[in-house]
């Protein structure tokens, strides 16, 4: 009787084991049970919970040149919107997707930044989540994972080197563009230099349906700008007197676009460790500009979603 | 004139010189051709008036809500004087020993009293400051046994503001000229007061405009000033900023439970944070509000918006609480900043204990102060003078 029973339960789920699925970023064949995708590594999480969703869902990213603060900006980010007294509120879709907001607010309470991202996309933060704003008819499933700087580089500058890249950019309906607004005014070229990259990058990039990245909105945000007023009051102007290639090339390569100004920490010191020597410390944590460029985003994907 | 008459008279004007003029063509007289011509002109040139003067209304500031300097007096009258240095809130230059002896009874009586609305005594004792953390809070940032987080600070007696200094408050420092006279200022920091200027470049807080604050905020606590500035203010109004101790204390009002054991308040309010008692993030109009707000908030000795609305300088200097002293690096000293404000984000950092820190020449947007005063610095109680025996004395007898 035993027996009777077992064997098909096994035959399930061979038949199950046997039939692949695919990666919801590379569209790479995976084992049903695999935790992350063997092709680029994207957590196969997102595609169990897209198998599920009605409406696959939509996919932004968030870039900028390592340290310029995508892990505190995505954290804040979740965290401000999963508050329930904001007109757009977040849901997480999956444990995995509080990681990221765990470790960010968990840093930032403790008068710190959270650490670097690695750059092995299986230990990236990827949050999928459900979004509800008044400009969308129906709640929207999105997906953002958390980047590391680093590997966003090396893939710009040896293209295929991170699957998981190209592939996640070509499917993007939009991006957040990071850019640190304290290294421009000390007059740092990198930041520039990696925006003017990332944004050759994706106009070579293309997508789906003729859908190219000069027709996908673009929101560029001056993280740090705390600590630099002119940026606070006018980005836009801050973009054209500080990063004037950026802002070129901005008009030159994305139809929709616009800049924006944000910041977490009130004040920053500098703490002498041990063991990771000098890092910057936030005495206080102010957030602004932090929804606005994503509501902004938002207001295009519905209307983009509308058409 | 409303939008609809504004369009409608010159329309009507312009379309009767239309008729009129089509009417003379059609009876071939010239009389009615120039009566519809001046209509026709009139319109126009009425219709364009009127859109001028409305662009003109529009652009014009807001003029008229900044009030009058309160005036000296004229003379010798030391009861004028009296009267203005209680109207512009510098009563605390009044109780100075050397000043309150000369004052008459009543000046001395009704400045005493209003000592007492504006202030609250803060009795003396002894005050913890910063957080205490448990074992496990070391074990797990891996920092056990290097560094002892709580030290107990003696703290005499004093009065502090019972809310934060307003626009309205800063308005009469500025307009008495305070931002010309270095007496009230920092040798160090003179070359830089003419750089502390507000949107239109006159003296006074960053965002003011016209060396005045947006109408409707004269009751909200001043914010854009320095460390400098608010130093200046408090010379000027006889005061000085309160201490990194005296600020806690007067939040946290602790209360010695025996020798060795006191019970410290986490919030003025009690021990849980109710943030409908506060303007913090989420809680407030992600702005600051009037000071006589939030009374449900008030501390035990009855000081408003300790916590929340805007951070408050004190004239101690930071000293890092979330990691050793001596690790801490900044490229200028910074000045200690107490009770969260309006965009302040967590819970934690909108506590008694905790402290933030800025640099001195910081003009911030969520950064204001209140004012302070020992005790030891007033003449709170007098002999009766003479005179006033005098004439006392009659009033008993005749009884």
């Amino acid at each position: 009787m035993t027996k009777g029973v077992i064997v098909p339960l096994e035959t399930a789920r061979l038949v199950e084991y046997a039939v692949p699925i695919a990666c919801y970023i590379c569209e790479g064949q995976n084992n049903f049970d695999a935790e992350y995708c063997r092709y680029c590594s994207a957590p196969m999480a997102l595609a169990h919970q897209a198998d599920r969703a009605k409406v696959p869902p939509t996919m932004v990213a968030a870039m900028g040149v390592s340290g310029v603060g995508k892990t505190v900006y995505l954290g804040m980010l979740m965290d401000m919107l999963s508050r329930a007294s904001r007109d757009t509120r977040l849901l997480a879709r999956g444990a995995f997707s509080i990681n990221l907001q765990q470790a960010t607010v968990g840093a930032l309470a403790r008068c710190g930044f959270p650490g670097k991202t690695p750059n092995e996309p299986d230990h990236w933060n990827w949050v999928h989540c459900q979004i509800r704003n008044a400009a969308l008819r129906n709640p929207l499933d999105l997906i953002m994972p958390d980047m590391a700087g680093e590997a966003l580089l090396e893939e710009m500058d040896h293209p295929h080197s991170f699957r998981v890249i190209s592939a996640f950019l070509q499917k993007c309906s939009g991006s957040l563009i990071l850019v640190d607004a304290v290294k421009l005014i000390e007059g740092g070229q990198d930041q520039e230099f990696f925006t003017m990259k990332l944004t050759s990058y994706l106009g070579e990039l293309g997508g789906r349906r003729g859908n190219d990245w000069s027709k996908r909105p673009v929101a560029v945000v001056f993280t740090k700008a705390d600590r630099n007023e002119e940026c606070s009051e006018d980005p836009e102007a801050f973009a054209k007197a500080h990063a004037t290639g950026l802002w070129e090339q901005c008009r030159e390569r994305f139809r929709i676009h616009k800049f924006f100004a944000a910041g977490v920490a009130g004040a920053c010191a500098w703490r002498d460790t041990f063991d990771e020597g000098r890092v910057q410390v936030p005495l206080r944590v102010e957030p602004h500009g932090i929804v606005e460029p994503f509501e902004w985003l938002l207001s295009h994907l519905a209307k983009s979603k509308q058409r | 004139m409303s939008r609809l008459k504004r369009i409608l008279i010159p329309a009507a004007a312009v379309l009767a010189g239309v008729v009129v003029v089509g009417y003379g063509q059609l009876r071939g007289e010239s009389s009615w051709l120039i009566a519809g011509g001046v209509c026709l002109v009139a319109g126009l040139a009425g219709g364009a008036f009127l859109s001028f003067r409305r662009t003109v209304q529009r652009e014009a500031p807001a003029t008229g809500h900044k009030p009058k300097p309160i005036a000296a007096p004229r003379g010798d009258d030391s009861d004028s004087l009296v009267a203005q240095m209680l109207a512009q809130g510098r009563y605390a230059l009044l109780l100075r020993p050397q000043v309150a002896a000369d004052l008459e009874p009543h000046q001395f009586e009704s400045t005493l009293e209003i000592l007492q609305t504006h202030m609250a005594l803060v009795p003396d004792g002894t005050v913890i400051l910063g957080e205490a953390e448990d074992r496990d809070q070391q074990q797990e940032a891996g920092r056990e046994g290097w560094w002892q987080r709580q030290r107990a600070v003696r703290v005499g007696p004093y009065f502090l503001d019972r809310y934060p200094i307003t626009n309205r408050q800063y308005y009469e420092f500025v307009a008495s000229g305070g931002y010309e006279q270095i007496t009230y200022w920092d040798a160090a920091i003179w070359p830089a007061v003419l750089d502390f200027v507000d949107q239109t470049k006159q003296p006074g807080p960053r965002f003011w405009t016209d060396g005045y604050c947006a109408p409707g905020e004269e009751d909200h606590p001043v914010v854009g000033v320095c460390w400098y500035e608010a130093s200046a203010f408090s010379r000027w109004a006889g005061k000085r900023l309160p201490t990194d101790a005296e600020w806690v204390k007067a939040g946290a009002w602790p209360v010695k439970l025996s020798e060795t054991q006191s019970s410290q308040r986490r919030y003025p309010w009690g021990d849980t944070m109710e943030r409908a008692k506060a303007n913090l993030w989420g809680s407030g109009p992600g702005t600051t509000v009037s000071v006589n707000d939030l009374a449900d908030g008030v501390s035990v000795g009855g000081i408003y918006q300790l916590i929340g609305n805007v951070w408050e300088w004190t004239r101690s200097d930071y000293v890092p609480g979330c990691f050793p002293p001596e690790e801490f690096i900044s490229e200028s000293p910074l000045k200690s900043l107490r009770g969260g404000a309006f965009d302040t984000y967590f819970d934690s950092q909108a506590t008694c204990q905790f402290q933030s820190g800025d640099v001195q020449m910081a003009r911030r947007r969520n950064i204001g102060f209140r004012c302070a005063l020992s005790v030891s610095d007033l003449m709170l109680y007098r002999e009766s003078s003479p005179k006033s025996q005098n004439e006392e004395v009659p009033e008993e007898v005749n009884a």
